[in-house]
């Protein structure tokens, strides 16, 4: 071979190796998904399903048509990215478990906003697990009844009040009211009630056995679920039910007018407002089983929107949690 | 003939005072804290328009009342998001004098290239400079008027 020849094929071998980088790049540009964000109104996310088999990379190529959108999956630790007109934003993930996920939007694009969700189907081998249904509908109640408390307490329930009674938290006779099977199947006004039953109680005060509510309270959550709450409640629910928790959040004016009866109102539409979580007479006849029900199942037409596929189980206790801080004196 | 010169050069030399002087009206020591609440919105700002003067400590909190907006500070080159629900606070210090131009940073919808509103840092120099000058002129034209009037002395 002279040298001439030589040089030829290097030059070849040069060429075809950049050929083939170039396809093989083109290839994975190729297999990513171009993902649309739109309002609702006009569409949502297109396409609005997608497919993966669990292990492969799913790659994304985010894009909106209109506003700025946001795009997170529901149930993960991926961190929320934002979707902007005129921008590409790249996102690569990787599902383990085969299933159905969840994707939403981030960004308060419009009065619809929540409404903007899309699945992705994950396939594989599925390893059948028992699902346990949500406690709600393990003890049969209907979380879309009507209720009011009948016994309130004069002043907001504090657990730093009563050092004397928290003792009595103590005594082995007391230990079943501090149980998460308890304190989750209850209204605060029903273990009150049940307190006040109690012979073993009967030397304290009304406003006492509300402080030892607020106990069995703050016993049955932690600083840290209530501080986690605090950012997830401000991000997705602070904007309807408001900051304070009043139902007052700046976007009650556009609140969508929905079916009345859904919620056992006459026939016609009419709107309903987010429940306000500052009302005693509302929160403290609702057990926590009864919040997490509404918060996983969502309203089913009301406009209270379902976050069931959203957080997981733990987020939703730690948001219940966090709704009674409205009631109780808060852990300092 | 000779009044009129001086009378020129006099008016000429107020001009150029009054135009381009270095009027320090404000040495930047106020540090202030100013809280603003501002509210954004169907694409408008609500106050639209933020006085402060140079040297204060500003805090503007942004309530988004409809959908996600943004607020970028022309010329501080700062910005913030806020969410319905979730109000962001920029905090600075207003060290640099003049009129800057705020603006949405989330494209909102339809009309947000429209959304906008203003910081102004410190007195309006420019509007004082000219108001000077309008005067002025005034004065030059009562003083200057057609050589061929007869001034009665
Ligand atoms: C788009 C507005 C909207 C958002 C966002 C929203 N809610 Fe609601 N929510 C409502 C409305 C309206 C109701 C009242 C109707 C109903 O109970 O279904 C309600 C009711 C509820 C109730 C029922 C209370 C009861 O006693 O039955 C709970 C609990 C609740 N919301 C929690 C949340 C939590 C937690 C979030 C955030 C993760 C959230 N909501 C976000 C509108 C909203
Ligand atoms: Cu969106
Ligand atoms: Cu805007």
């Amino acid at each position: 071979m002279n040298e001439k020849s030589a040089r030829i094929l290097a030059a070849v071998f040069l060429l075809g190796g950049l050929a083939a980088l170039g396809i093989s790049w083109r290839l994975g540009q190729a297999d990513a998904v171009i993902l649309h964000a739109r309002m609702p109104e006009a569409g949502g996310w297109t396409p609005a399903d997608l497919t993966v088999a669990a292990g492969q990379p799913l790659r994304l190529r985010l894009t909106s048509d209109d506003v700025m959108h946001g795009f997170a999956i529901g149930q993960s630790d991926q961190p929320a990215v934002d979707v902007e007109p005129g921008k590409v934003t790249n996102l690569t993930v990787i599902f383990d478990k085969p299933g159905t996920y969840t994707f939403y939007c981030t960004r308060w694009c419009g009065p619809n906003h929540w409404r903007m969700r899309g699945a992705i189907i994950v396939t594989g081998e599925r390893v059948e697990q028992p699902v346990t249904p949500p406690l709600y509908a393990q003890l049969g109640l209907d979380i879309d009844a009507r209720r009011e408390a009948q016994t309130i307490p004069a002043g907001k329930p504090s657990t730093q009040r009563s050092a004397e009674i928290f003792a009595q938290f103590l005594l082995p006779s007391a230990q079943s009211y501090l149980s998460p099977g308890y304190y989750r199947s209850r209204s605060p006004e029903q273990v009150w009630q049940d307190l006040r039953d109690d012979p073993h109680w009967v030397h304290y005060s009304d406003l006492q056995l509300w402080d030892a509510v607020a106990y069995i309270w703050q016993a049955n959550t932690t600083p840290e679920a209530l501080a986690e709450a605090r950012s997830l409640y401000a991000r997705n629910c602070a904007a309807c039910h408001g900051e304070s928790g009043g139902g007052d959040g700046v976007f009650i004016g556009g609140q969508v007018q929905v079916q009345g009866e859904a919620h056992g109102f006459p026939p016609g539409y009419e709107t309903v407002l987010p429940t306000d979580f500052t009302d005693p007479r509302h929160l403290l006849a609702v057990s926590p089983a009864h919040l997490q029900g509404k918060i996983i199942r969502g309203g089913m037409g009301t406009g209270m929107p379902m976050w069931g596929v959203i957080f997981t189980e733990e987020q939703t206790w730690a948001l219940v949690s966090y709704l009674y801080t409205f009631q109780f004196e808060e852990v300092p | 003939m000779k009044r009129i010169v001086v009378s020129w050069a006099v008016l000429g030399a107020a001009a150029l005072l009054v135009a381009f002087a270095p009027f320090n009206l404000q040495p930047v020591t106020s540090n202030v804290e100013r809280i603003f609440r501002v509210e954004a919105g169907d694409f408008a700002y609500s106050p639209a328009v933020l006085h402060v003067n140079p040297g204060d400590n500003v805090t503007i909190k942004l309530v988004a009342t409809d959908v996600v907006h943004g607020l970028y500070v022309d010329g501080y080159d700062l910005s913030v998001i806020a969410e319905p629900g979730q109000p962001a606070v920029l905090s600075f210090t207003a060290d640099r004098p003049g009129t800057f131009r705020l603006r949405c940073s989330v494209t909102c919808g339809a009309l947000h290239p429209f959304m906008t509103g203003k910081l102004k840092v410190g007195t309006n120099l420019l509007l004082w400079r000219g108001i000077g000058l309008a005067l002025l002129a005034f004065l030059g034209i009562l003083t200057l008027r057609s050589p061929g009037l007869p001034i009665v002395h």
